[in-house]
């Protein structure tokens, strides 16, 4: 009897382009909005994974890897698939909000801050299994 | 809950039928007095915004949509009950004359079904 979707919920994406990527929620409209009269939510995801690396390579190579696209959208609930993960990253509400994704060069800055804080957190090696592409 | 198969078979069968009675007879208590939803869709939005005390899901909902309402209501804190007929069974006991695969109860009304069915099933 508790409420599922919540702001550092994992999820996984249902339906549109980014169907099967792993996104965080940001923050979560569960009545509904003027645009949107549905509960839906804001959400940070992963576009394009970091690559593996291995020993082997060298450390330009590693870092070159290590990089990932992420990508921001406002999505209905019922096209999402909560998890039992979650992911405490605290993006800034200044650049990450919805009124951000609609001028071009809001959103660009705020894909930056969302990748770089994916980016600092994939380093760290925690929440692994976020930035492992899901199979399927 | 551990197979029933095991116990002898002269106990088990009424055991058996006290229990879909039991179930059926709460369940008409509820569509009475309380409050539902049927469906799977509106079972899943009453996960979501936690309303949903109580899943039922019927024996013949196909294993992945079945994995789905137990994985939310794992999630919401909610029980699942996994109701021993299939969609028509489950519809009918519904006093409904359609097909019910998942069901969700919100508000129970006079009905003991959310004290004592989560005691008896897994």
């Amino acid at each position: 009897m508790g409420k599922i979707m919540k702001s550092g919920k994992v999820v996984l994406v249902l339906r549109g382009r980014y169907a099967g990527r792993k996104a965080v929620v940001v923050k979560t409209y569960d009545e509904g909005s003027t645009e949107r009269a549905y509960p839906h939510a804001l959400i940070a995801g992963v576009n394009k994974y970091p690559k593996q690396i291995t020993t082997r390579m060298g450390k330009k190579k590693q870092e070159s890897r290590n990089k990932l696209k992420p990508f921001l959208k406002v999505v209905s609930y019922s096209h999402l698939l909560p998890t039992r993960y979650t992911l405490d990253v605290t993006f800034e509400k200044a650049n990450i909000n919805k009124e951000a994704l609609k001028e071009p060069g809001k959103k660009r800055r705020a894909s930056l801050e969302a990748k770089a804080k994916f980016e600092e957190r994939y380093k760290t090696g925690k929440n692994r299994w976020f930035f492992t592409k899901l199979r399927f | 809950m551990a197979p029933k198969a095991e116990a002898p078979a002269a106990v088990f069968p009424k055991k058996q039928k006290k229990n879909a009675e039991n179930i059926n007879s709460r369940l008409t208590m509820v569509m009475k007095s309380g409050k539902y939803v049927l469906g799977y869709k509106e079972t899943l939005k009453n996960l979501r915004n936690g309303k949903a005390q109580l899943v039922l899901i019927a024996k013949n909902t196909p294993p992945i949509r079945r994995s789905e309402s137990e994985y939310y209501a794992m999630l919401a804190k909610t029980g699942v009950h996994h109701y021993n007929g299939n969609n028509i069974e489950l519809g009918t006991a519904c006093g409904k004359l359609f097909r019910v695969g998942t069901l969700a109860i919100t508000d129970p009304g006079d009905s003991d079904i959310i004290r004592s069915m989560p005691a008896e099933t897994a």
